[in-house]
């Protein structure tokens, strides 16, 4: 596998949020004026679905349901990072690494018991990698996240999979916090610009176990900018991604301290479509909420136990984002990703059902849930 | 029986042997005197088929041999004949049993199959005890001793002996010839002793003068007479 | 088989001379044996190196050694069938101030992650399990101040991480930071690597590749799948051929760079060296054929003494066949001893030649590398095998005699004197000679000079059959007087000169093969002495350091040398290294001004420059002359800065310092075409009456010490001959050998006929001669029989020498030389081996003459 000496070699890039995240908050000894990441900037699109360079971190993060054509479920995730790494800033060189390019996708097949995944990273230039500052459009080598018309279009060849994913957004991008502008921590300073496309209507291609079948589902696609992100206090987060059945969505987040405490959470809750209008189309803003630290509340119900790192991740959670109530259930147990004979970043990346307690006939969800820092510390600023 | 019948041999032109004829039975053993150059070798080589004939026929027990090739001379001397040299030829670098168990080598007769004959001839002619003796510690006596030992091992149909005595004292050479002639009777082979002595000749049953004319034979009487 | 003791018992019996000959063959077989394992060795940890320089890359793009425009790392990898490129600049790179060098890489660690993981650099303090998170190395990896050096690099430079490396670059140093290792080449200890970018920019290779590995995808959508239906199963994907794959890599490739298998490498390298290790095989097997020939003095020696033995043996019924076979059985039986002993001293001879002289034995093709010594079975074999076949070969003869001797007639004894190959075989011998002279004229094939070594060969056997004749020429023409003793010997000779024969055809063998070797080597010295005169006709010389590709005089230097007061005209020259043709070691290409006639050349033939203002004149060494075909007068397309130039082969010259091909180019042309304006070296002249010292440290002064050399000319020539002398120092033992095995065939033979002439030099002592005066007969008749030898030898040898200048030389090294005879030392050396076979004669005679002479005339047996 060359994935192993890929990850030794890059001792420091694992395709993963938190990492990346981490990313932003590192490093100060390097000169680099990195752009800060300031409040009342008014997110302008499409200019501000295209690449930031001058912030020193960004991502496109999308995860979804699948479903095959005999009704069966798969997860997926797919991840373009862009990283400014302060280095060789002046060089004039055309293989100077400013820029990096990070892209990693995952299947989490119930029937197959484990996550699939596979990566691409590359330094910006000749070709390798790109990214394009108008709108979304990145590549690394012959993959590719774009924003081609109205639709989204995710391109992955890996050694396990491969898709071609188009993605379609039903309305116009969910701001997260004020305005865009999300706080990670108690200091300002650590803030990103942060935006989601929930409820993202998905058909394509996807080759898996040598087969190509058209799959179809709902997807979820984050996309975020900093410089710096994470305070030095965070041990790790947990963070979930949710379409709910009734055409509303749910983001929440939280970054754990040492002690597994909460150090900072929020939310976003957008409505149900219902609450938009009956056709629940249109590109006007749904009404969306926005919820303060207090008001979101993270509670682990099961424990499940990595075979592999001995790692435990609670896979189950009550999660409360203010009056309501939500019960998130994995898709599978198994979604760890392990990367720790390189990096020792091992962290758990899945897709999760959600239900809402006490209304069991109420509108139930899918999305993904992803929990860092439950083994070693995670790698942060 | 050995017919010799019309033999010839020829030398750059010269006529060595010629139309020389000679019939001995099994059991027989004769003596082949005359002087240096008259053609003893040539015979004895003809005979022991190390030479061919310009003519004339050879015959061991019936089966013609005049005519064979190298390899089947080379056989029927392995097979069928024995040799006594007057330059003993023991090997030295075998011990005694082994030189004497030699022919037997060579007819594929190995181990316990050909020492033990070798050592019963060793006995027979008194040198049992110096079998594991190498050649060195030998007399020439007892050389030629050995060199008998071996002529008789595999029970050849024919012994030939050239001058055994040559390089031998009077009084090893008479022990010598005595045990030369009991042995080959004992073995019922036909014996032929070729030498220039008549001293040596007069141990065998008849004597053969070769001469430019041929054979012809001593008179038993005047010959008889000098012996003993 | 009871049988065996009848043969072999004897071999025991005659120890002296068995073990003259097993000696022999153990030197022969433990020379080639040692020559051959360092080489493999050598060239089995090149390989290595290569293997894990190259990963599991299936093609290298390569060009020129100064590199190639990076443009067309972007096409080739974009290529469906490229499934991953990972572009090198790599750099021999010298430390500052320093002698060592390190092969310095520059790489994207994402790229040489999928093609080269065992490169991948690891960042020093970047452990995760410590907990402690350092940020400062976490782009360590593209760092532009980080180098990382494998352990044994480390150690071998005696730096840590965390140390500061200064790395000479152009004439002025770099500073950089010690920040890793590179685990997956722990023990290369030349090995260095840092951030492409970085190497790019701080070594002046802006723009330039020096390689790139590429990794072939196994499988490609179908063609005309766009869209979706390029995520079609892979199942239904098209298998890549990779020579079509490689074909589409060289479409996009500029001229002079070339998409090749990484196992080109290896085969260049093993070729580069091929033609050295095969004169030494060469000679190696020489000394086996002495062995052989040693072999067969035994065996002659030994049926003649056995020839009674024989006959009985005969007599008494054993055939022909099985009397040749067990006489060959002898000569195998001592040559599978020797071989096997052989191998043994070979594996320890291959030790020490590797602890003394490196994996190339002294030559230079393999520096740097540490071989380890392996076993090898088949080579082992091999030459075990080749003492068998020197054993039973020289028994061949002597078993074949043996067995046609007629019984009755060798039954008489006293029968010593007809020894074999008394009479000689003239005219085979002739239409050898003549044959060999043929066999000189058939073309190298694989750069091997096929030709040249079977008439080597031929000489050889010629010479040795022309060898009776030979003997009795001389014995006829010696004078008939002088002492009894003399007298004796000369008659001897004349009488029976098959015993001279086989003492001397050993003498003869190893003389040869001294004497074409000594005058090979000295008309090559000789040669490049000459050639050094010429080259080196300016007054002072200046080199930036050792390596052509990271360090360089830039423009401003060059003016600022120019400007040292004393200098009169400097005279730059640029050095590079071309790729003219796939899987062909590159090519030298030196640019330098050059006299429009080519006249400073060493020219070998007529020059025929192009027209002024016709296309750019081209200087091409012989090897390139061979290698591709070019000739004088020829217009030729040249790779040069990507583009093919034409250009006119103005002649074709020496140069025996690069044997893989040079092309000199004029400075002013090769700056207008390629507008490099580097330089590596200076040629300067001073002006009349300056002082070379006070000249000399100025130039040194204008750089940072170390990073240039200034030397002159009787200094670079005396350290060129040096290494020329260490190169061929191997070749001085062989020789050393050969002769020695040759005196040991006098010494053997004549041991081995003294004891049967025991009665003979009674007789002598019974007719009143002192055993003194025998003494003196057995010297002359070793003189007269090594006499013999040695002048077959030196007329052989002068043969052979010609055959390896002229066909073996020019052939497999490209080189061609004058003709030198070192006339005193060849002349010193044949009446020293003379006089040493007089003596061994002497010596081996000895036993036989402190004899009684009284029982030795008795004696009969």
């Amino acid at each position: 596998m060359k994935r192993r000496g890929f990850l030794l070699a890059l001792a420091a890039f694992p395709a993963l949020r938190a990492w990346a995240a981490g990313q932003a908050g590192a490093g100060q000894e390097q000169a680099t004026a990195f752009a800060p990441v300031l409040p009342g900037r008014q997110l302008v699109f499409p200019r501000d679905h295209g690449a930031h360079p001058d912030f020193r971190t960004e991502w496109w993060y999308a995860t979804g349901w699948l479903k095959l054509a005999d009704g069966s479920p798969l997860g997926f995730q797919i991840t373009f990072f862009r990283v400014r790494t302060g280095i060789g800033e002046d060089n004039p060189s055309a293989f100077a690494p400013r820029q990096l390019l990070l892209a990693h996708a995952a299947i989490a097949d119930p029937r197959h018991g484990r996550l699939r995944h596979d990566q691409r990273s590359a330094r910006s230039g000749f070709g390798r990698a790109t990214y394009a500052q108008e709108t979304t459009d990145v590549r690394v080598g012959d993959w590719r996240f774009a924003l081609v018309g109205d639709s989204y279009r995710a391109e992955v060849r890996g050694e396990e999979f491969a898709y071609a994913l188009n993605l379609r957004p039903d309305a116009p991008p969910l701001l997260n916090g004020k305005a865009g502008f999300s706080v990670k921590a108690p200091d300002p300073r650590h803030a990103s610009y942060y935006y989601s496309r929930p409820q993202l209507a998905v058909s394509g291609t996807l080759s898996l176990d040598g087969r190509a079948q058209p799959v179809s589902g709902r997807a979820w696609l984050d996309h975020e900018w900093s410089s710096e992100l994470l305070p030095t206090a965070a041990q790790g987060w947990d963070w979930i991604g949710i379409n709910l059945d009734d055409g509303g969505a749910l983001m929440a987040f939280r970054l754990r301290d040492h002690r597994q405490g909460t150090l900072w959470a929020a939310a976003t809750l957008r409505a149900a479509a219902s609450a938009r209008g009956a056709d629940g189309a249109g590109q006007r803003a749904p009404a969306s909420e926005i919820l303060a630290p207090e008001a979101v509340e993270f509670v682990p119900l099961r424990q499940w136990r990595s075979p592999r790192t001995g790692i435990e991740y609670p896979v189950e959670w009550r999660i409360r984002v203010g009056r309501r109530s939500f019960r998130l259930l994995p898709l599978l147990d198994d979604q760890e990703l392990d990367s720790r004979r390189s990096t020792g970043a091992i962290y758990w990346e899945g897709a999760v059902r959600l239900q809402e307690e006490g209304r069991e006939d109420g509108p139930g969800g899918r999305g993904y849930l992803e929990m860092t820092g439950y083994g070693e510390r995670i790698r942060v600023g | 029986m050995l017919d010799i019948d019309s033999l010839s041999r020829r030398f750059n032109g010269r006529s060595v042997l010629q139309d020389l004829s000679l019939h001995l039975q099994t059991g027989e053993y004769v003596a082949i005197v005359g002087e240096s150059g008259v053609g003893k070798s040539t015979l004895l080589n003809l005979i022991a088929g190390l030479d061919r004939p310009d003519g004339g026929r050879l015959a061991l027990d019936g089966v013609d041999y005049s005519g064979l090739d190298e390899d089947a001379l080379t056989r029927l001397r392995r097979d069928k004949l024995g040799f006594v040299f007057q330059a003993f030829h023991v090997l030295p670098h075998l011990t005694v049993r082994q030189n004497v168990a030699l022919p037997l080598w060579l007819q594929g007769i190995e181990g316990a199959a050909a020492e033990a004959p070798a050592q019963q001839l060793l006995d027979a002619v008194g040198l049992g005890e110096r079998a594991a003796s190498w050649p060195r510690e030998l007399s020439g006596g007892e050389m030629q001793r050995v060199a008998i030992a071996r002529a008789l091992v595999h029970r050849p149909r024919l012994v030939l002996a050239d001058e055994p005595t040559g390089n031998l004292d009077p009084a090893n050479g008479s022990r010598v010839l005595a045990l030369l002639g009991e042995r080959i009777r004992s073995a019922g082979a036909i014996g032929i002793l070729v030498t220039h002595s008549l001293e040596a000749a007069a141990t065998a049953d008849r004597i053969l003068r070769l001469s430019a004319d041929g054979l012809s034979e001593l008179e038993s009487g005047e010959e008889r007479s000098r012996d003993a | 088989m009871s049988l065996a003791r009848v043969f072999l018992g004897s071999l025991a019996r005659r120890r002296l001379a068995t073990l003259f000959s097993l000696a022999a063959i153990v030197l022969g077989v433990g020379l080639g044996m040692a020559v051959q394992v360092v080489h493999e060795a050598a060239l089995a940890e090149f390989a290595r190196g290569m293997r894990s320089m190259s990963g599991d890359a299936d093609l290298q793009v390569v060009g020129a050694r100064g590199g190639f425009a990076e443009a067309s790392y972007a096409q080739v990898a974009a290529l469906p069938e490229v499934m991953a490129a990972s572009p090198i600049v790599e750099i021999d790179a010298q430390i500052a101030g320093g002698d060592q060098r390190l092969q310095l890489v520059g790489v994207d660690v994402f790229a040489l992650a999928q093609v080269t993981p065992a490169l991948l650099p690891r960042p020093a303090a970047a452990s995760p399990a410590s907990g402690v998170s350092n940020d400062g190395e976490r782009f360590a990896v593209l760092a532009d101040d980080a180098i990382f050096l494998a352990r044994a690099a480390q150690d071998a430079l005696g730096v840590k991480p965390g140390d500061t490396l200064r790395l000479q670059a152009g004439a002025g140093e770099v500073a950089l930071r010690v920040a890793g290792d590179i685990p997956g080449a722990a023990d290369n200890p030349r090995l260095a690597l840092m951030d492409i970018a970085a190497v790019q920019e701080r070594f002046g290779k802006l723009g330039l590749l020096s390689r790139i590995d590429l990794r072939l995808a196994e499988k490609v959508p179908p063609p005309g799948s766009a869209g979706d239906s390029a995520f079609v199963a892979r199942d239904e994907w098209v298998a890549v051929d990779a020579g079509t794959a490689r074909a589409r890599v060289q479409a996009l490739l500029p001229a002079g760079v070339i998409a090749e298998p990484p196992q080109a490498g290896e085969s260049q390298a093993s070729r580069l060296s091929r033609s050295y290790r095969v004169n030494l095989t060469l000679l190696a097997a020489m000394a086996l054929l002495t062995g052989g020939f040693l072999v067969f003095s035994a065996q002659a020696l030994s049926v003649v003494r056995r020839r009674t033995e024989f006959a009985f043996l005969r007599a008494i019924g054993l055939d022909r066949r099985r009397l040749f076979a067990w006489l060959l059985t002898e000569g195998a039986l001592v040559g599978l001893a020797g071989g096997i002993a052989g191998a043994a001293l070979g594996y320890a001879l291959a030790a020490a030649l590797l602890a003394l002289l490196g994996g190339d034995l002294g030559a230079g093709f393999f520096a740097g590398l540490t071989p380890k010594l392996e076993f090898e079975p088949s080579v082992t074999a091999l030459y075990v095998l080749l003492g068998i076949v020197a054993g039973v070969g020289g028994a061949w003869l002597p078993a074949r005699e043996a067995a046609t001797v007629s019984p009755a007639q060798a039954l008489k004894a006293g029968d010593e004197a007809a020894l074999p190959g008394g009479h000689g075989h003239p005219h085979l011998a002739l239409l050898v000679l003549l044959a060999s002279l043929a066999a000189c004229a058939i073309p190298p094939r694989d750069e091997l000079p096929i030709g040249g070594y079977l008439a080597v060969l031929g000489l050889l056997a010629g010479s040795i059959m022309l060898l009776p004749t030979v003997a009795a020429t001389i014995a006829r023409h010696l004078p008939a007087r002088g002492s009894v003793p003399a007298r004796l010997a000369i008659a001897r000779l004349a009488a029976a000169p098959g015993h001279a024969v086989v003492a001397a055809a050993g003498v003869l063998t190893s003389v040869a093969l001294a004497a074409a070797m000594a005058i090979m080597v000295t008309s090559f010295r000789d040669s490049v002495g000459n050639w050094l005169e010429l080259v080196l006709s300016s007054d002072l010389y200046l080199r930036s350091g050792r390596t052509a590709s990271s360090t360089y005089l830039d423009e401003d230097l060059q003016r600022r040398i120019a400007a040292v007061p004393g200098i009169a005209s400097v005279e730059f020259t640029r050095l590079d290294q071309v790729r003219l043709a796939p899987e062909q070691p590159p090519v030298a290409l030196v640019a330098r001004p050059v006299v429009p006639d080519g006249s400073e050349l060493a020219l070998v033939g007529a020059a025929d420059p192009a027209a002024s203002g016709g296309e750019p004149n081209l200087w091409i060494s012989e090897a390139v002359h061979d290698a591709q075909g070019w000739r004088t007068g020829q217009q030729v397309d040249f790779p040069l800065a990507g583009r093919l130039v034409r250009m006119h082969v103005a002649g074709i010259w020496t140069d025996y310092s690069r044997p893989t091909g040079t092309v000199m180019i004029d400075l002013d042309d090769y700056r207008r075409l390629t507008g490099d304006r580097l330089a590596n070296d200076a040629a300067i002249r001073l002006t009349r009456g300056a002082d070379m010292q006070a000249v000399s440290a100025a130039l040194l002064a204008l750089a940072a010490p170390g990073t240039i050399e200034v030397a002159p000319p009787d200094e670079i020539r005396a350290l060129s001959l040096r290494l020329f002398d260490r190169t061929f120092a191997v070749t001085y033992l062989l020789e050393a050998v050969a002769v020695a095995i040759g005196l040991a065939g006098v010494a053997a033979s004549f041991a081995a006929l003294a004891a049967a002439r025991r009665r003979e030099f009674g007789m002598l002592r019974h007719l009143g001669l002192a055993r003194r005066e025998i003494g003196k007969m057995l010297a002359l008749e070793g003189a007269l029989a090594a006499g013999v030898g040695v002048l077959g030898g030196l007329l052989a040898g002068g043969a052979i020498g010609l055959v390896l200048i002229e066909v073996v030389n020019r052939q497999s090294f490209h080189w061609s030389m004058d003709l030198r005879v070192p006339w005193g030392s060849l002349a010193l050396f044949a009446l020293g081996l003379v006089a040493l076979a007089a003596l061994a004669a002497v010596l081996a005679g000895r036993q036989a003459m402190r004899q009684d002479a009284v029982l030795a005339v008795r004696e009969d047996w």
